[in-house]
């Protein structure tokens, strides 16, 4: 079991952004998250890491009860997560952003060096990956936003996550970055990584992932695999206002 | 038991012009997010220039409010269009705090080199009396304090609520870029609520005048006891700022009957790092919270 | 650009060596000895501040406690000065913690409230508890160097501050190279996204802000044993902290130096105004007026002018997502 959430609800003065959410992700697979805007994706996000504390309701990781926790420990329990508007350090080198990760509070391997060579290595494997390791030098805010995209992705992967949750991979980026964003999410995810995905890009939403959850008004009101939320006529309803 | 009564009594009338000096801080920080340091060394400010027009021209200090109110709301509209809307967004919240910290350490080194760092005071005739309802003692110069004070706040507040200005001041406090988007000229507002908070220092100086002697350096111990008031009040809560006011000056009061001056203001301390534990957005506002 | 970040310290160090055998009088002695004593506290102001980008306007306090500490010990209860120091520079960051751990809870806004009252509080104390500190009349504190006249007392102090400054130096330069150092600055950028990538930002906030004040604390150890008599007005004063403040924000708090090039202008700047006006109350205004133009002109500081970026403010897109194509199949 993966993450598990059992009854979330948090109220922003009357407004109840989150309602009830019991949700369930599937261990392994990249799950989707979506629906209308307003429905309460991004905080029920918060809420899972730790940024924004619920009314009530428990949230389970590995059926281990990380309900409230700061979301360093979170963090620390395998969750990693990006922000809908991309966040780096604008002001950090692209290396910098990458070793601000900490997988655990050890004094010695915070004292180590910032240029320790094992964590060095590290960070340009990712770079790598992510096809930005020629910038390690610049400055974060000196990249284009698809760049600072995968920076922000890359620095995540630097914690080593076991469940990624992503808020808007494709938001403000260029189609072909977009294929190409999904596609390092499958590969990734190949490799183990468990994905939760908010996003508005159906075509992304349906070609990459293996489970959909659909929100509404704070709490989920579907689930399955892509085809058949596709045809859900509550989801039409959500989403149309039929 | 009569002791603590005139304690509670003394408070009440002293958290009047808490209130109204921290409502002052509340507005600069709802509109503009800035924590105005130099708002007592203003208020001060305020004070010596009434301790002038009384020893010169021998009136009222009350006379002098209708010359050094405007004259405060022009330089409160000037601090912030011409140096804090100067200031990078991206790290407002502390330059704006270095920025008005310099300002008040200018402020009070002019008041050193031109009054001395002595004492000074205006003592009207009225000051030595009091009025004495069931064995309180309440002086007239502390009731006429909290009078001003408390008429002051009222108008503040009327303004607030009522005029289109207080209806696009509070637009532009909860909601800056939404203000904006509906027409409401933001940076002119700011503009205006710094003047507005510094008018209300302008009152408060004069007050201050009558009430208690003061010296260049003082305006410390006032920022100390002004930003426990609308830390407790929740900051950018102007009712929150009015409540927390009187309710520590009341603590204030009794404390200083009861034991003495330096626990009396040591309260304000104690109230403010109990509030930053317990309750960090504030005990009677506070959405704002502690995120700034 | 390595050579001079080689050579630089220690041209830098062998000046400041030479520098009590170098100057006519001791009077300039004094005045370097006070220079590196400014140096070294807002240096250390710098390890919370340039670093998290936490501003203190509460430092002072810190440094009349690390001076009362030293003095009590040694006026009370005969502790030898130099354990004496040490002890109360320990006590003073045991003492930064608690504070740290209720000041960090906070952001921003709240931080340099809680800072400010920080000092207003310790003034009280220390005026208010006579029967302790001598309230507001003072503390004596005999010379820990009896044999030797003012002018050599000033010597031995200079290197005693001179060792501080390069202690408060060497921290920075360890932090600024550790990921301890990366966390802190990942706290000035965007603190909730630090905490969500692993960050303790609470905890990494307190160490910062208790190794600053342990450093702070030390100079006002050091300032106590050479001044030999304690004013709580004066190491209590706002005009301390403020100070630490000016120096740090007109070097630079980005760099290293910063600092300390900073002091170099602003200390002997204020000796040279007291000397040229007396003892007016119209050095204020000039360390206000000076903030001020500083944080409206040069926010960055003056070392900021001389570092260029070592990227220009354009990378073309192309090339990533040709370098993606080839790097993700």
């Amino acid at each position: 079991m993966s993450l598990r959430t059992e009854g979330l609800t948090k109220a922003f003065g009357g407004v109840l952004a989150v309602n009830g959410a019991t949700v369930e992700l599937r261990d392994g697979a990249v799950n989707g998250l979506i629906g209308p805007n307003g429905s309460g994706k991004t905080t029920f996000f918060n809420i899972v890491t730790g940024l924004v504390r619920p009314d009530s309701g428990r949230v389970l990781y590995r059926d281990r009860d990380i309900t409230r926790h700061a979301p360093h420990r979170i963090a620390h329990a395998g969750i990693g997560r990006t922000f809908q508007l991309c966040r780096i350090f604008p002001r950090l080198t692209v290396l910098e952003n990458m070793l601000v990760a900490v997988r655990r509070t050890r004094l010695r391997e915070l004292l180590a060096g910032l240029r320790d060579k094992g964590e060095v290595e590290r960070a340009r494997h990712w770079l790598r990956r992510m096809g930005i390791e020629h910038l390690e030098d610049a400055e974060a805010r000196d990249l284009s936003y698809g760049q600072q995209k995968l920076l922000e992705l890359a620095a995540v992967l630097m914690a080593e996550p076991d469940l990624v949750l992503l808020d808007e991979p494709a938001g403000g980026v260029n189609p072909a970055l977009i294929d190409r964003i999904a596609a390092l999410v499958r590969e990734l995810n190949a490799e183990g990584r468990t994905f939760l995905v908010v996003e508005h890009n159906m075509d992304m939403v349906m070609g990459m992932c293996d489970h959909v959850i659909v929100f509404d008004r704070g709490a989920p009101i579907a689930a399955g695999p892509p085809a058949l939320i596709r045809q859900d006529p509550r989801v039409l309803e959500a989403y149309l206002g039929v | 038991m009569s002791l603590v009564l005139q304690g509670l009594a003394l408070g009440v009338l002293t958290g009047g012009l808490y209130a109204l000096l921290a409502s002052g801080l509340s507005l600069y920080f709802g509109v503009m997010r800035v924590v105005m340091v130099a708002h007592p060394a203003f208020l001060f400010l305020a004070a010596y220039l009434t301790y002038t027009v009384h020893t010169t021209l021998g009136v009222d200090p009350f006379l002098a409010l209708p010359v050094i109110v405007p004259l405060f709301f022009g330089l409160g509209v000037a601090v912030q269009r011409l140096l804090i809307a100067r200031l990078a967004p991206d790290n407002l919240a502390m330059m704006s705090v270095l920025l008005t910290f310099g300002i008040a350490l200018t402020i009070e080194g002019l008041l050193g080199t031109f009054y001395t760092g002595s004492y000074k005071s205006v003592s009207m005739e009225y000051a030595t009396r009091s009025l004495t309802i069931g064995g309180v003692h309440l002086p007239y110069d502390k009731i006429i304090a909290f009078g001003v004070a408390a008429l002051t706040l009222a108008v503040l507040f009327a303004v607030l609520v009522k005029s289109r200005f207080g209806q696009a001041l509070r637009a532009t406090i909860q909601h800056r870029e939404a203000a904006r988007l509906v027409g409401v000229p933001t940076e002119r507002v700011a503009g205006y609520g710094f003047g507005v908070g510094l008018a209300t220092a302008a009152v408060g100086g004069t007050v201050l005048a009558l009430i208690t002697p003061f010296f260049p350096a003082s305006h410390w111990v006032w920022i100390g006891k002004l930003m426990a008031v609308i830390v407790v009040g929740g900051l950018g809560s102007v009712a929150g700022a009015a409540l927390a006011a009187v309710v520590l000056g009341m603590v204030e009061g009794v404390v200083l009957v009861t034991v003495d001056a330096t626990w009396a203001t040591m309260m304000f301390y104690v109230f403010l790092f109990l509030t930053l534990l317990v309750r960090p957005q504030g005990f009677f506002g506070g959405r704002l919270a502690h995120r700034f | 650009m390595h050579t001079v970040s080689r050579v630089l310290p220690l041209l830098l160090a062998a000046l400041a060596i030479a520098y009590p055998w170098a100057v006519p009088n001791y009077y300039l002695v004094y005045a370097g000895a006070l220079t590196v004593m400014y140096a070294a506290m807002s240096t250390s102001w710098n390890l919370l501040g340039g670093f998290t980008g936490y501003v203190s306007l509460g430092h002072s306090a810190f440094f009349g406690l690390g001076a009362y500490g030293t003095g009590l010990l040694v006026v009370r209860l005969g502790v030898p000065w130099a354990v004496a120091l040490l002890v109360s520079a320990l006590l003073v960051t045991v003492f930064a913690v608690g504070v740290g751990i209720a000041a960090v809870r906070v952001r921003g806004a709240s931080f340099v409230i809680v800072s400010l009252a920080l000092v207003s509080m310790m003034n009280l104390v220390v005026q208010g508890w006579r029967s302790l500190t001598g309230g507001s009349t003072g503390l004596q504190v005999p010379s820990p160097f009896p044999g030797l006249h003012r002018g050599q007392t000033h010597i031995v102090f200079f290197y005693l501050f001179l060792a501080l400054l390069a202690l408060a130096l060497l921290s920075w330069w360890y932090v600024s190279r550790s990921r301890f150092g990366a966390g802190l600055r990942a706290i000035r950028e965007d603190e909730d996204k630090a905490e969500s990538l692993g960050v303790p930002t609470a905890a990494y906030k307190v160490a910062a802000f208790a190794l600053s004040a342990l450093f702070v604390a030390l100079a006002g150890g050091l300032y106590a044993l050479w001044f030999g008599s304690l004013d709580p007005i004066f190491v209590f004063s706002i005009l301390i902290a403020s100070f630490m403040v000016l120096m740090s924000l007109l070097g630079g708090v980005r760099h290293l130096y910063g600092p300390l090039l900073g002091a170099l202008i602003v200390a002997p700047a204020g000796e040279y105004f007291l000397i040229a006006l007396g003892e007016t109350q119209i050095h204020l205004t000039a360390t206000g007026l000076v903030l001020v133009l500083v944080v409206l002109f040069m926010p960055d500081g003056i070392l900021a002018r001389f570092t260029r970026r070592r990227a220009g403010p354009s990378i073309p897109d192309e090339s990533a997502g040709q370098r993606l194509q080839g790097v993700t199949r």
